[in-house]
């Protein structure tokens, strides 16, 4: 069972940060480089699940996306499958609690990278797509890499919103920390502690990673 | 015919423009500049420059990197019209507007924008577009060899010192063939002796290509060894046209004495025309100075400008000299650096005076000194 939590957790955290990367750094790109009406509220919007509690996140996204949610009812309707207590409901919960540390992160990285390289690719000749992936993304690199190892290591920890939306099963949904909660309050004190520390280090790695990466030094 | 044209593509990457046909930029633009750029104002200027190097000469804040902006397409003007030849870049009344990347703009940054993650050659074929891997290699290498660069072509700009990358900028603005350079005070953070030999690569360059420069900047000497015409912006506005020389020589208006640095800009009433002499009397807050004869009318306010290294200074009165006038004056200020000093005198107003240290030694000169100034006629430029 630990395996099975850790492989799942692992699982959940690659495809949670990978989604994460692409619209954390979609949606960091503009705030940090388009003006347009409410921009402010998407970027209150887009800080939220980092403010709530993880269970309101959780519990917003059953109102979202169960059976007979806003989105889950059509779905259900469609296909039979519902998002819920499934392996993919651990994913979705993760991508949501972490993006905004991602948005922060790609935000940051991008108004860092001085725009007028961009302007200057642009009168080369080049598109703003072009030009987004051969001088943004390039020089905004490293702090897109620490937003997406930060967002990783959140996913990989999520609980709360997890719970909520994929419940606790295990062998299908039982993620690290829910393993660990139950083994806590089933009374199993050493599987509890194992599963402790291999979070701990991974966690440990990562953030070890993350001060790597945020460390000035040789760029691309 | 056509191999012959092939060849000299080969041989001279520019020789394809030279066939002689002028190509002049119009460009007639007017538009609000945001308050996101310290104050709002509103550029609103009408220039033209031809085959050759046209030099936009200003203060920071003149719009003249706004000019350039709009050219290029980065900026869209409220209202107006730019086009290049035949080619229409925008036109406010029919609504066309050309896309930046159709342009074809050569553009060298102020602080040379050089990609940090690109080589410098990388930094080259980055802008260009239309040419198979192989020869855009060619290209970009002959660029750089041809600047005197070949040999940076694999390091990065930060391994590159100040002339060195603008070297590399200048090669890279010039990579894509361009149908106009604009050039954005470019040497403005090179030192002296890399600034003279750049002057003489981006006269050169010009000649090779055959295409309109728009060369942006507020150093004179750059003006007057680059520019075929200038233009002196001021505030939004074209305030006049002509060579660098005569504008220098001789500014027409108090705001153009002021962006070129005449550093003395008096107003005073005309109180006497001497025809005989070929001068009038202007009276300055009881200072009296014969300028060249004026055609205004007795008793008219004028603004006169006085370079400040048009003014010589003696510690004797001399009556023998062709200077029309003779000042006496007090020394108020000594403002002395390494290689120049500037002396405020006081004579009714205050003059400034440019002379080289080795002067207040001679002299022995200091605070409260009384001291002669002579200055011709000619020097003294009445201001419309």
């Amino acid at each position: 069972m630990i395996w099975h939590a850790l492989r799942l957790s692992l699982l959940v955290g690659f495809i949670a940060t990978i989604l994460i990367g692409l619209v954390g750094t979609a949606f960091g790109y503009l705030l940090a480089r388009r003006s347009f009406r409410g921009k402010d509220v998407l970027d209150a919007f887009l800080t939220l699940p980092m403010i709530l509690p993880p269970t309101v996140t959780g519990y917003y996204l059953i109102l979202l996306l169960g059976r007979r949610g806003l989105l889950g009812e059509p779905l259900y309707a469609l296909t039979g499958w519902t998002v819920t207590f499934t392996w993919v409901g651990a994913v979705v919960a993760a991508t949501v609690v972490a993006l905004p540390l991602m948005v922060k992160s790609a935000r940051a990285a991008i108004e860092s990278v001085n725009a007028e390289y961009e302007i200057a690719s642009r009168i080369m000749g080049r598109s703003e797509r072009e030009t987004f992936i051969r001088v943004t993304l390039p020089l905004a690199a490293r702090g897109l890499l620490a937003g997406m190892v930060l967002s990783f290591a959140r996913a990989f920890g999520e609980f709360g919103a997890t719970l909520m939306l994929a419940g606790n099963i295990p062998g299908r949904t039982q993620t690290m920390p829910l393993a660990i909660y139950e083994a806590v309050a089933s009374g199993e004190d050493e599987r509890a502690m194992w599963l402790a520390l291999i979070l701990t280090f991974i966690s440990i790695t990562v953030v070890y990673l993350t001060s790597r990466l945020s460390r000035p030094g040789k760029s691309a | 015919m056509t191999d012959k044209l092939l060849n000299q593509e080969e041989n001279g990457i520019f020789s394809i423009f030279n066939f002689g046909i002028e190509v002049m930029l119009k460009a007639r633009i007017k538009m609000k500049l945001g308050p996101d750029r310290g104050h709002p104002f509103t550029l609103d200027v009408d220039i033209e420059g031809g085959n050759g190097i046209t030099v936009l000469f200003g203060t920071s804040g003149a719009g003249k990197t706004s000019i350039l902006r709009a050219v290029s397409g980065i900026y869209t003007p409220d209202e107006g019209r730019i086009s290049l030849g035949n080619r229409v870049y925008f036109d406010s009344s029919t609504g066309e507007r050309l896309p930046i990347q159709q342009r074809r703009i050569g553009y060298v940054f102020q602080n040379h924008l050089l990609f940090p993650h690109f080589t410098a050659e990388q930094n080259v074929l980055y802008a260009i577009r239309d040419l198979s891997r192989a020869r855009a290699r060619q290209r970009a290498r002959e660029l750089l060899s041809m600047l005197g660069i070949g040999k940076t072509a694999r390091q990065y700009p930060r391994e590159l010192s100040g002339g060195e990358q603008q070297r590399v900028a200048l090669a890279r603005a010039l990579a894509q063939d361009p149908s106009i350079m604009l050039l954005d005070e470019p040497l403005s953070s090179v030192d002296a002796a890399t600034r003279s030999r750049l002057l003489d690569e981006i006269c050169a360059a010009q000649k090779r290509s055959g295409i309109p420069f728009l060369y942006v900047t507020h150093n004179h000497s750059e003006a007057v060894r680059l520019g075929d015409a200038m233009l002196v912006l001021d505030q939004g506005r074209v305030v006049q046209t002509g060579t660098p020389l005569e504008i220098f020589n001789s500014p027409r208006s108090a705001p153009v004495a002021r962006v070129v640095g005449t550093e003395n800009i008096f107003i005073g009433e005309i109180v006497e025309h001497r025809i005989g002499d070929g001068t009038s009397l202007v009276d300055i807050n009881s200072c009296r100075v014969q300028i060249p004869y004026s055609e205004q009318p007795l008793g008219s306010r004028v603004s006169v400008g006085i370079r400040s290294e048009d003014i010589l200074v003696s510690r004797e009165y001399l009556t023998q000299t062709s200077a029309r006038n003779v000042l006496k004056g007090v020394i108020r200020r000594i403002i002395l650096d390494a290689d120049k000093a500037e002396l405020v005198v006081s004579s009714g107003v205050d003059f400034k005076v440019s002379i080289t240290p080795a002067t207040i030694r001679i002299l022995d000169l200091e605070v409260g000194t009384e001291i002669y100034m002579l200055i011709k006629a000619r020097a003294i430029h009445q201001l419309v």
